[in-house]
């Protein structure tokens, strides 16, 4: 955005207080049910409003202006995680916790890793892993790992429930399929299987509080030998949604990760990327750093396997 | 509520409990240092990066820049105004003036808050996830080596800011 409207957005909420009101509403679902009838009866007047992170801001700045904010933090069976073959994680799910509880860290070490990575303690406790989905950014660091672990999403509404693949969910940027009057209830992921590791890398111009210049998560299946027999890339920050290259995955696959192989998983990456030159860092720039990422992640998913 | 913008929130601040009603989008730290006139939360960014605005939600450091306050019902929020209610600086804060830890002073309030509540969780954390527990509260005046020094010297001392 620019300098002038953040400045603009700092002046409004000065003045709000004192006298200046743009007529939102607030209202607090306590449940599931609360939630999707308010969104039914409000559709895209609504927000939804869980830590606040990427909302607030937004809001802050002029960039969104709803007329009802639908606090949902507050609905505790979209808070609880849990691990059986496959993990279900609630939307309200914080990074914090993604980041720093053991058995979640185990199950999922590219996610831990990427929740470690957004911003500060003071957003990591706040930030959810649904808002990090639901907000939709090219650079949205959770996103990379969970799309190699599978992910499928539930998303509810008055209207009754349905079942997205991660995949599918994103449109563009900061656009998604989920309508106006569905809610994200449940994020369902496949935990790293024995035998694979998984990373996520993400390269910043900084070591932290850093928005990624490109972020890229791997995970890999070896076979005793150590031939590839299952790949998964996934990436953000070079396209308008983060997202899956199949091709790269299959010119793994079979493969010692020697650099023929290499090469042509990040000749595909490559192809699959359509990056912005930003204030951060250049489209050619982004492009480069491809193949090298690769070769740091597969390295360290070998290097992580479970034997 | 007076209207339906207007959100009728309880929750408490430095133990006392509060009842105000408040915008829907008003953040936290307009609440605190507009209505109820605790200005030693400083605002920096106003976007959640320099941690200026730091205070303790349950025991939590967030940013209560970009935290609606109506979203606060039922939570307790803990100021740098809490810290020293009897008129007396805590440990942490002592530590600070002593390291030389305060050059402007601006940023000071937000590191003592998420330092406090590093120190509730742990009270000997190693000098790395002190680095760590820091990377949302930025210094302009980049006297970082002091605060470390100061938060290393109550860690020493063994006990509770």
């Amino acid at each position: 955005m620019s300098r002038k409207a953040s400045i603009a957005g700092r002046e409004r909420q000065r003045y709000r207080v004192r006298e200046v009101l743009d007529g939102m509403q607030f209202r607090r679902a306590r449940t599931v049910d609360e939630a999707v009838d308010l969104l039914a009866g409000l559709g895209d007047e609504a927000q939804v409003l869980a830590g606040g992170t990427d909302v607030m801001i937004q809001y802050l700045d002029g960039q969104i202006t709803p007329e009802t904010l639908v606090h949902i933090e507050g609905i505790e069976e979209l808070a609880t995680a849990s691990l059986n073959h496959r993990t279900t994680l609630g939307p309200l799910t914080t990074h914090r916790t993604l980041a720093t509880d053991e058995t979640l860290v185990t199950a999922h070490p590219a996610l831990a890793a990427s929740a470690g990575m957004v911003g500060g303690w003071q957003t990591q406790v706040v930030g959810t892993v649904g808002g990090n989905i639901c907000n939709a950014s090219p650079a949205a660091d959770t996103v990379p790992p969970l799309l190699v672990a599978d992910t499928q999403l539930t998303l509810a509404s008055s209207r009754g429930q349905r079942r997205v693949a991660l995949t599918d969910f994103f449109v563009d940027r900061r656009q998604t399929v989920l309508e106006p009057d569905e809610l994200l209830t449940a994020i369902e992921l496949d935990p790293l299987p024995r035998g694979a590791g998984e990373v996520y890398l993400k390269l910043g111009r900084r070591g932290a509080m850093e928005v990624a210049v490109v972020g890229m998560a791997v995970r890999l299946g070896f076979t005793p030998d150590g031939t590839v027999d299952s790949a998964a890339i996934a990436v953000c920050s070079v396209a308008p949604t983060p997202r899956r290259v199949p091709d790269a995955e299959a010119a793994l696959i079979g493969s010692t990760l020697e650099p023929a192989a290499l090469d042509a998983a990040g000749e595909a990456l490559r192809a699959a990327a359509s990056p912005i030159d930003d204030a951060r860092a250049s489209a050619s720039y982004r492009l480069r750093t491809l193949r090298g990422l690769l070769e740091r992640a597969t390295a360290g998913c070998k290097e992580g396997a479970t034997p | 509520m007076t209207d339906d913008t207007r959100v009728a929130v309880a929750f408490r601040v430095n133990g006392l409990a509060q009842r105000i009603e408040v915008d829907a989008g008003e953040t936290l730290l307009r609440t605190l240092r507009d209505r109820l006139a605790l200005t030693g939360t400083k605002e920096g960014c106003v976007e959640g990066e320099c941690g200026a605005c730091t205070v303790l939600v349950d025991g939590k450091p967030v940013d209560s820049c970009i935290l609606a306050t109506a979203a606060m019902e039922g939570r307790e929020v803990l100021t740098i105004e809490g810290l020293s209610g009897s008129g007396e600086l805590g440990l942490l804060q002592q530590a600070f003036v002593d390291h030389g830890a305060v050059q402007c002073g601006f940023c000071t309030p937000g590191f003592v808050m998420t330092l406090t509540a590093l120190l509730e969780e742990s009270s000997s954390p190693p000098p790395s996830e002190v680095r760590e527990a820091l990377a949302g509260n930025i210094c302009r005046c980049t006297g970082y080596r002091q605060i470390i020094d100061a938060v290393a010297a109550v860690i020493a001392q063994g006990e509770r800011p």
